[in-house]
Order: C-alpha cells, then sequence, then structure tokens
C-alpha cells in the first residue's frame, strides 16, 4: 500500500533539476583548504531557551569554514522533563533517559524521511550513553526526561560531502555537536549532572601527498582522505569519557594513534566544553538580572 | 559487428566460436560508414590524450582496444596505458611497509548501520577484472581468431597458455591487482528473538565467556608491576605541573583509568593514561611527547593558538530565531505599569455623536438627487442614535441570562392581547360512568378529531371486542388503558370555541387512580361531573367515586361544577329519572360545599353526542331546551386568576425536543414569565432559564396564570427536572418543607397516624404528628383543643410531618390519603 497518512509527491515519475557544477562548466573547483590550525575547533554559537515551552531548550551551531558566514551545522535540543513516569512503566529507581536524535527531512543534501532510519537510531543511542554518565539519576526517581534534538541542517558542507560519500565522518561531527547541545539543554531544563557534557571529534586525515596528521573537529572536504575519527564524550571536570565513538581504518600495529586520536577528541570537546559553559554562565546571568529587577 | 553480437560471441559456446569465424571475418571487412567514420575519430583522439606516448602503440592496437571498447577514448586510452605504454612495474619491494592488513574496521562503541566500507578502500576492494582479451581466452584456451589479422598482442597470446597470467607477475603481485575480500556480515550471535537490545548468550556462549574472563583476570597480574610504574610517574607528573588540582582527585581519576586500562596495557605498555595526556596538551607541555610516531612539529604548533574562543556570531538563521539583538542581553523589563485609559482621549467620547465621513459624502450624494428626502432620513436617524445613546447610558450591567429576556411588562401584554379566555375543567365521575367517551365524542363534534381517526380506533375497538370503547381510546392512549378500559391517568386535550380555549383534563374515575385525579382537579378551574344515569350505575355512583371526587375537587377550590347526567337515552330521555338525579345530586353537593348557583345539569348522551355540541334530535328528549354542554362551559365564569403573584408552574411533563433537552410542560399557577426569565426548579433548588416557549402549542414571549406553557429550559440538567416540581420565581422561591399545619375538613375518623399528602403531581408519606384544634366550619373558630381523634365532616388544624421536603406555601390545597381512601383535604396555613 502507498503512504496514504502524508501528502506524497506526484504519481508520475518527474525529473530532478540537475545544476551545473563547476567542473562540467569547466572550471577546476578549488577544494577547501583547512584554514584553521590542527588543535583548534571551528567557531560555535550556542543558545539556551529557544523552545520556551519545553523544560529546558538550546539551540546550536557550528560555523562551515569552506563558505564563510554560511552555517554548516544547525542543532536544536529540546528537554522535557524530569516527568513522571506512565502508570503502565514499571518502578525505577532512577531518571528514564529517552534522547530522540532527528534530521529534519531537509537538512543534508539527499532527503531524510520521516521515520527515524538507522543513522538516527544509531545517534540516538550514542546521545543517551552520552548524556546518562552525565546525569546523577538517582534523584529523581520514578521519573523519565525526553531529550529531542533535532538536527535542521546536517550537512558540513553541501556541495563535497554526498560526492564523496563522507557522511559517515559528518554523523560523527554530527554527534558531538548532538552531546554538546543536549547538555546545555539538560541545564537548562535544571535537570542535576555531574558536570557538563561536551562532544568533541578528532580525526586521522592523510593529506594529498600522503601526510599523515590527526586534527580536531575534521570537515571532511578539507581534507585529502580521513583514515579513522574518534568522536569523545567528555566530562571535564571529573575527566571522565562517558562515550567513545571510534571508526575507522588503522594499523593494528601501531597503538598509537589510538591514544592520539582519543586525546585529540577530548581536547576538542575541551573546547566545546569552554563555550558550553559560556553559554550556561549567560543565560544564568541573564535570569538573574532579570529576577533582580 | 553489432552490439549483440559481441554479447553472444562472450556468452556462447566453443562450437559457435569455431562456426561463426566466417561471419565475424566477413564482419570484420565491411565495418559501417558510421563505424569507420566513428574510428577514425576515435584514433585521432586517443592519439591525441597519449601524446608523446602514441608512438609506443600502433593504430592497429590503438583500433583493436577502440573496437573492444566501442570507441570509448577514455577506457581505450587507460587500456593502452597499462597493457603497452606502462607495464606495471614490480613495485612490491616499496611497500613492505604498507603492507598491512587493510580491511580492519575499528568501533568501539556500536556502530551498527554504518558503512562498513572506506572510502578510501573501495577503491581496492573491487576484485581486479583481467583485460578484456584476457576475460575472453578465459572462455577459450584456443585463441579466438577475432580480429582477422595477427595483431602484436593477439599473435603473443595465441602462443601459450601461460598468456592468461599475462602482466600477472608471478610472486610479487603489484598492490592494485590484489582484490580485498570483505568479510560477510555475520548473524549476530546467541539466540533468536527479541529487541535489539543485546544478544541473549546461550549456555555454551556463556561457558565459553566465563573462561575467557577468567583468563583476562590473570593475565594483566604479569604486568601488574609495569602499570604501577607508570601510574607513578604520571602522579608525580601531574602534581607538579597542576598545583589547582587537588591530590585526591587525580588519585581517583588515574586509579579509574589504571583499572580500565589494564588491558590496554599488556597491548602498548608504558603508554600514558588518556587524561593526563590530555592535561598535557593543555598546558602545552612539549616535553610529554612520548609518542614519537607524531610528527612533533605539527601537532606542538597547531595547539599553540588553542585557547582562543571558539565563539561564533549567530547565522542569520539564529538571527532570525532569537530576535535581532540574540547575543545581547534581553532589555530588562521595566515594573512600571501605565494605568488603564491614560491615553484615552476625552474628545473621542462624542466622536460618534456626528455624522461620518461617509454619512457626510453620501448625504451629499443623495441631496444632489432627491434634495429634502435624504436630509429628513439623516435628522431622524440622528435622533435615533442620540436615543439608543441616552438608553445605552441608561443600561446597567447585570448578570445576563444566555437567552435574551425582551424584558415585556407580561401583565400589560395580556390585557392588550385580547386573546381568548382560556378556562381548563376535569372531568370527574363513577368509573364507567363515560366521561372519557363523552370527551372522545365533544373534541369529534367540535372537529379536534376527525372522523377517520375514530374509525381507525373502532375498527381497533372491535377487535378486541369493546367497540363501544372507540370514543374514549381518543383519550385514553395507553396500550393498558384500552386493553383494561379503564382511563388510568389524566389525559390533557385542547378545543376551542369562539370565546374560549378550554383544556379537557380527562380523570380516571377508577379509586384506584385517585392520585392522578387529584393531580388533574388541581390544574383545573371548574369540573364537570359526569353521573351514569343508569338504573342502580347513578346509586352506587353516589356511594363510590361521585361522592369522593365532588368531595376532592371541592377541597382542591373548585367552585362551579357542570353535572352532565349521561347515558340518558338507555332510559328514553326520561324527564323523571333526570330530575331525581338532580334533585339528589343537588342535596349531595351543597352539602360537599358548593353553591347552588355554581351547579348546572345538562342531559346528555355521551356515546350518540345528544346535548353535548348540538341539540338531540331524539324527539323524546324534547322536553329538554336548555343550553348544551358546550354552552354551558362557555357560560361559566372564568375564574381570576393570580397574576400579579410571584410565579408558580408545577411540572406535569419532562420530554426532549428538539429546541431543548429539557423541555417542560405544565400549567401556570400564578404569576407569569417570559422568554429569557432565570426560573428556580425546586426542590432541587436549581436555576433555569426559559430559552422559548410554547403556549397553547403557538409560540410565545410570555404567558400568564392559567396558561399552559411548554418551556425550553437552558443552563439545567435534566436529572433536576422531575414531573411535580414547582417552577418558580428566583426572587420569591417557594419553600421546601417537610413539616406543616392545615386547616382541613375530616372525610374520615383522623388521628395521629400515617398519611399520603397529595400536593398536585406530587404526594409523599407523612404523618399526622399532631391534631392542635377542631375549628368551627362556618367561623373559624376554635371549638376544642387537643382532640384525640377528628370526627368525619368536622374542621380540623393538623401538623403534619413529611418523610421528605416538598415545596409547599401557604394558600395551597393538600389532600390526605390513608390506605387508598381520601381522609382528609385542606388548606396550608
Amino acid at each position: 500500500m502507498t503512504d496514504r497518512r502524508r501528502v506524497n509527491g506526484p504519481v508520475g515519475a518527474t525529473l530532478p533539476p540537475v545544476f551545473l557544477t563547476e567542473e562540467v562548466g569547466g572550471q577546476a573547483v578549488d577544494k577547501p583548504t583547512r584554514s584553521r590550525p590542527a588543535g583548534q575547533i571551528r567557531k560555535l554559537y550556542l543558545k539556551n531557551g529557544v523552545t520556551p515551552s519545553a523544560s529546558g531548550s538550546a539551540f546550536l551551531e557550528i560555523e562551515s569554514t569552506s563558505k564563510p558566514g554560511v552555517s554548516g551545522l544547525k542543532l536544536s535540543c529540546t528537554v522535557h522533563g524530569p516527568r513522571s513516569l506512565p502508570k503502565s512503566a514499571p518502578f525505577s529507581p532512577h531518571i528514564i533517559l529517552s534522547a530522540h536524535v532527528k534530521y529534519a527531512s531537509f537538512a543534508t543534501k539527499k532527503r531524510r524521511g520521516y521515520i527515524r532510519d538507522t543513522t538516527e537510531r544509531d545517534l540516538s543511542i550514542h546521545l543517551e550513553t552520552a548524556l546518562r554518565g552525565a546525569i546523577i539519576a538517582d534523584r529523581w526517581p520514578k521519573s523519565g526526561v525526553e531529550i529531542i534534538v533535532s538536527i535542521i541542517e546536517g550537512d558540513q558542507d553541501r556541495e563535497t560531502s554526498a560526492a564523496s560519500g563522507d557522511e559517515i565522518w559528518d554523523t560523527m561531527n554530527v554527534l558531538s555537536g548532538c552531546v554538546t547541545v543536549a547538555s546545555a539543554a539538560l541545564a537548562d531544563a535544571g535537570i542535576d549532572c555531574v558536570d557538563t557534557v561536551a562532544g568533541g571529534v578528532s580525526a586521522l586525515v592523510v593529506g594529498e601527498d600522503g601526510s599523515e596528521a590527526v586534527v580536531v573537529d575534521p570537515v571532511p572536504s578539507e581534507h585529502g582522505r580521513i583514515a579513522a575519527a574518534c568522536c569523545v564524550a567528555y566530562l571535564p571536570t571529573r575527566e571522565e569519557v562517558t562515550n567513545l565513538w571510534f571508526k575507522g581504518n588503522l594499523d593494528s600495529s601501531n597503538g598509537q594513534w589510538y591514544t592520539d586520536l582519543v586525546q585529540r577528541g577530548i581536547q576538542a570537546s575541551l573546547s566545546a566544553n569552554r563555550v558550553l559553559v559560556g553559554s550556561l554562565t549567560e543565560t544564568a546571568r541573564q535570569t538573574l538580572a532579570t529576577a533582580s529587577s | 559487428m553489432s552490439r549483440h553480437q559481441e554479447f553472444r560471441s562472450v556468452q556462447s559456446t566453443l562450437d559457435e566460436h569455431y562456426y561463426d569465424d566466417d561471419d565475424y571475418e566477413e564482419e570484420e571487412e565491411e565495418l559501417s560508414a558510421e563505424d569507420q567514420a566513428a574510428m577514425r575519430q576515435g584514433v585521432a583522439d586517443v592519439k591525441a590524450a597519449l601524446g608523446v606516448e602514441a608512438s609506443k602503440v600502433t593504430t592497429k592496437q590503438i583500433e583493436e582496444a577502440l573496437y573492444y571498447y566501442y570507441y570509448d577514448v577514455e577506457k581505450t586510452v587507460h587500456y593502452l596505458l597499462t597493457k603497452f605504454i606502462a607495464p606495471a612495474p614490480p613495485k612490491a619491494a616499496k611497500t613492505t611497509q604498507k603492507a598491512k592488513p587493510p580491511g580492519k574496521h575499528i568501533s568501539c562503541l556500536s556502530s551498527r548501520g554504518a558503512p562498513r566500507h572506506l572510502p578510501g578502500t573501495s577503491s581496492a576492494a573491487t576484485v581486479m577484472m583481467p583485460s578484456p582479451h584476457e576475460s575472453l581466452r578465459l572462455y577459450s584456451p584456443i585463441a579466438i581468431p577475432q580480429f582477422g589479422t595477427a595483431t602484436p598482442a593477439t599473435a603473443m597470446t595465441r602462443s601459450s597458455i601461460s598468456a592468461i597470467f599475462d602482466h600477472m607477475p608471478w610472486g610479487n603481485v603489484p598492490s592494485h591487482r590484489l582484490t580485498v575480500f570483505v568479510e560477510p556480515e555475520r548473524p549476530r550471535g546467541g539466540l533468536m528473538g527479541g529487541s535489539g537490545a543485546a544478544p541473549k548468550l546461550t549456555r555454551m556462549q556463556q561457558l565459553a565467556a566465563a573462561r575467557k574472563k577468567k583468563v583476562a583476570d590473570k593475565k594483566p597480574s604479569s604486568s601488574e608491576d609495569a602499570v604501577d610504574t607508570t601510574r607513578q610517574g604520571i602522579q608525580t607528573l601531574s602534581v607538579e605541573d597542576q598545583p589547582k588540582e587537588k591530590e585526591n582527585q587525580i588519585l581517583n581519576v588515574s586509579g579509574g583509568f589504571g583499572k580500565r586500562q589494564k588491558l590496554s596495557a599488556t597491548q602498548a605498555a608504558g603508554r600514558m593514561p588518556l587524561a593526563e595526556l590530555s592535561r598535557e596538551e593543555r598546558q602545552q607541555d612539549g616535553s610529554s611527547s612520548q609518542h614519537d610516531a607524531m610528527p612533533p612539529s605539527a601537532e606542538q604548533d597547531s595547539t599553540a593558538p588553542e585557547p582562543a574562543p571558539e565563539l561564533a556570531p549567530p547565522s542569520a538563521f539564529a538571527q532570525t530565531l532569537f530576535g535581532v539583538g540574540a547575543h545581547e542581553p534581553a532589555p530588562v523589563t521595566t515594573r512600571q505599569f501605565a494605568l488603564p485609559y491614560m491615553a484615552y482621549c476625552p474628545s473621542l467620547t462624542d466622536a460618534f455623536s456626528k455624522p461620518s465621513p461617509d454619512d457626510v459624502v453620501l448625504t451629499a450624494q443623495a441631496k444632489a438627487g432627491k434634495k429634502t428626502d435624504a436630509a429628513a432620513s439623516s435628522k431622524k436617524k440622528n435622533v435615533g442614535v442620540d436615543a439608543v445613546a441616552h438608553d445605552v447610558k441608561a443600561l446597567k450591567v447585570d448578570d445576563a441570562p444566555l437567552p435574551k429576556s425582551k424584558n415585556l411588562n407580561v401583565l400589560s401584554e395580556y390585557e392588550k392581547s385580547k386573546s381568548k379566555k382560556t378556562a381548563s375543567f376535569v372531568v370527574v365521575g363513577h368509573v364507567d360512568a363515560g366521561k372519557s367517551t363523552m370527551m372522545g365524542r365533544l373534541l369529534l363534534d367540535l372537529g379536534v378529531v376527525d372522523q377517520r381517526t375514530v374509525d381507525k380506533l373502532r375498527k381497533e375497538a372491535e377487535k378486541i371486542g369493546k367497540s363501544s370503547f372507540a370514543l374514549a381510546w381518543v383519550l385514553d392512549q395507553r396500550t393498558e388503558e384500552r386493553a383494561r378500559g379503564v382511563t388510568i391517568d389524566i389525559a390533557t386535550n385542547r378545543f376551542e370555541t369562539d370565546s374560549t380555549i378550554f383544556t379537557i383534563l380527562d380523570a380516571p374515575g377508577h379509586r384506584d387512580f385517585i392520585p392522578n385525579m387529584i393531580a388533574g382537579a388541581s390544574q383545573a378551574d371548574f369540573a364537570i361531573l359526569v353521573i351514569d344515569a343508569g338504573v342502580g350505575a347513578f346509586e352506587s355512583g353516589l356511594k363510590g367515586q361521585t361522592r369522593e371526587h365532588s368531595l376532592l375537587i371541592r377541597s382542591m377550590g373548585v367552585a362551579r361544577v357542570i353535572v352532565a347526567v349521561n347515558k340518558l337515552d338507555t332510559v328514553d330521555w326520561s324527564k323523571e329519572r333526570f330530575d331525581e338525579i338532580t334533585h339528589q345530586v343537588t342535596g349531595f353537593l351543597t352539602a360537599t360545599g358548593f353553591q347552588s348557583k355554581n351547579v348546572s345539569f345538562v342531559p346528555v348522551s355521551g356515546l350518540t353526542g345528544d346535548n353535548l355540541v348540538r341539540r338531540a334530535t331524539d324527539p323524546a328528549a324534547s322536553w329538554y331546551q336548555g343550553p348544551t354542554l358546550v354552552d354551558e362551559l362557555e357560560s361559566s365564569e372564568p375564574t381570576t386568576r393570580a397574576l400579579n403573584k410571584p410565579l408558580r408552574m408545577s411540572i406535569s411533563e419532562v420530554f426532549k425536543t428538539m429546541p431543548s433537552p429539557t423541555t417542560v410542560s405544565g400549567r401556570i399557577d400564578a404569576g407569569s414569565l417570559q422568554v429569557g426569565d432565570a426560573l428556580l426548579v425546586q426542590p432541587s433548588g436549581e436555576k433555569a432559564y426559559v430559552k422559548s416557549m410554547l403556549v397553547d402549542e403557538e409560540p410565545a414571549d410570555w404567558a400568564v396564570a392559567g396558561q399552559n406553557a411548554i418551556l425550553h429550559l437552558s443552563n439545567i440538567d435534566p436529572i433536576h427536572l422531575r414531573v411535580g416540581d414547582i417552577i418558580c420565581d428566583p426572587t420569591h422561591p417557594i419553600q421546601c418543607l417537610d413539616s406543616f399545619t392545615l386547616k382541613a375538613l375530616a372525610f374520615d375518623f383522623l388521628m395521629p397516624m400515617p398519611v399520603d399528602v397529595h400536593r398536585g403531581r406530587i404526594h409523599a408519606a407523612g404523618t399526622i404528628e399532631a391534631i392542635p384544634a377542631i375549628l368551627d366550619k362556618v367561623t373559624g373558630s376554635v371549638t376544642k383543643k387537643k382532640p384525640k381523634i377528628v370526627k368525619p365532616a368536622s374542621v380540623a388544624r393538623l401538623v403534619v410531618k413529611l418523610s421528605t421536603k416538598l415545596p409547599l406555601e401557604a394558600g395551597q390545597r393538600v389532600v390526605l390519603r390513608s390506605g387508598g381512601e381520601t381522609v382528609a383535604a385542606g388548606l396550608l396555613e
């Protein structure tokens, strides 16, 4: 049966518009190159209170370096709760965390469906793991909290990533953003956490000339090839990693790379955490200012 | 050679190749014109693409390759390059270090759904296909004379079978020709079923896991020392460098990591825990680089500018989301609130007193046409506007009910209306005196009921052998009433004469249904007492319900009685019989308390309709020249209505209609009401509003006492409405009493005893609690105090206590019954 619940496309075949790329036009496209140092993450914009109706919410943007002024990643997170579990749910001595990550259908170059696909479910599980380590779950027995992250814009670079087939590395960047924004939203909702958790990504990149280097916050289109990447969710004051996602093709004999990648991931996470703390401080300051006046 | 033949040549068997050889030869000679042109163009292109290298290949080779690739220049060039110009060099020696097993995928945490292929390895993953020639040769060990003339390439391949592995060095296979075997996805282990959670282990797997764990636990002990030494080293390092951090915290951290790192430490002994490394990184401590595999210069340089703020300005999207000044602190909200209407300009009040600009234009336009009319109308309009404005000022806001009241002066409306008089009468009499039949006949003769209906009823009545009951069935509509042939409950019907609208209340005559008769009598202005003139029937009636009914209607306050001496046709219209009955009944009625001027007698025949509407046709009845029954009804003086008293209306029916789910009907006993009035329903004490009403089955705006009204109520739940409830004015509500005193006329011996108290439709159980006094019948003075017993036909003051509260008030008539007999009736005090 066809999908009757939504407005579907036209029945007949349609021709999607094909836009001429620069390559066809004859000019060689200049591949974006990484302009910032290997240890520096891209600039973030983080703001709490994007959704007033939710218990807590936050909005995160990562600027894309390939085209200045155009934001690459946009995430919006809402936290609902803590609220009591439904009567049907079994007793739980701690808070039940449920994370939902959903790409907007227009978030990536290739349109996403309305139903959560495997990538989104995967991201949800990772996010849940990352946050579970941060929340003091015993404070809220018999209750649940829902964390919903909407990826409004998910492509790092709409022009190249789909073509070069490196969405998987984008997914890592998305996860690190999800962790950061969800942590901000949790803090906004006033749910007790041991620390703010922020995500960071590091990657082992292989340049055009075969040189290998570990960079933080990789943009796949800026590097020749990414051999391996690692996404870390890190609690800075406790110095604990709550979630670690390692992916890639590495020489197993040389364990050095693993340590290095994780270490760089932590470094990226620390940088993101600084922004996160700054945003939360700002929010707290504003709240205090409005309350006192 | 066409494409499909080429396809066939690959697919077909060896024999076919032999047979097809000739064809091939022939076709080779005769290339079509287009093909030749394409070939020429292709050769030129390939040569251009090859450039200097073009000299290394012959034109024949190019043509052959082009032909094979179907003039695909790019592929041809690639083929030529790899095959002839630069055959794969033996470069295995160069990549000794890189000969690591690729295709090993690592994911520390679950990475379900993520593609297993890495982009870098994907090209190598495809199985290296031999060149097109080789593929053909795989099918046919004997060289196929496909291209006719012996080219150097084909000649070479034809020579030996080892040519299959041409360009495939024996040993030292170049890496680009190596295939990569992708490990097929294994089914996840464990038992079947369940969700996506961790798979359940089988018993065997559990055992294996336990054994593995045991081994793993033993292992680290061997390298425990190494771990300890590193840990100590770390601690010294960190303490020195980080005076801010507390020592115990560090211990915790490194301890935690130490535990987790036990396994990895065995593999990479002497490596630092991650947290420590990261901390060092933050400090930009160059000396900490124990890992020499990293290019140190690049890394250390890059970390240097790291603490720069990572804050980005909001994008256009974010700015829209948070407003323009999103990154600035929100403006402090002021706590001062302006008083309302501060900006209100008093000159606005008379803004509408003048004609609006539109009006001015319209007036001017109208003036151009017909000058006088427009001016006059506008003036008139202004006057009207002023009047309305004045009225609006006079209005005061109150909690207006939902339906809008027209605020009529009902009494003046009633006087103005000059409608017909309304009167209701109750028909009483002994059982089987012919009350219902007489009323059915009356309605038939007056045209309220048509003959067809009566005929139909007669047919139905004949079926059960009661053809004489047909007329009675006009009013007796219940099935059990028809089956038993007696009236059980009050039947109401309506007819009108030239001057009056009458409401018939046909009361049951049977003694068992006296309460219903009381209900009917309480709504009546006057009564028709039907007396059976048949021999023996009159006498039994006088002892039976004729007597009780006349007592009851008198005590219910009915003053006027028309005695219809019925069934005179059965005694041949005997004047003697009529006179005898007249004599006896007059005496009895005067004794009961009726004034003789209010009692009139009509000899009638209910079955035939003589003297009801028309005069009797029987010559034997010619002795009677007095008025007919209808004449008597019309001449009856309408009783004065209690129009100015507060509203009282007893509900006789509650039902659902389209306009309102709570519709009540009943007779207004006192006062008046109009649409939009607020009402109070007693004893429930609920308020209701009159949405609309029907008086005499016509929509009306108001109703007064004496009229039967159907009220569509709103804002009330049907459970608060019951038959017998009193609807009253909320400002003068009727009281709900459970104990009252009444002045009663005793029909039987009275003593403190349980009685049924009847008041209109409602009745409740009660007891006579006390008898304070016996009163004089005429003067009402006390003749005896505190009697033990009250004799029949004496008047006494009684105190009655009720089991439930009833809406009662002084001046109402109440009937007391006991054991199925009326024992007393009287007025509430």
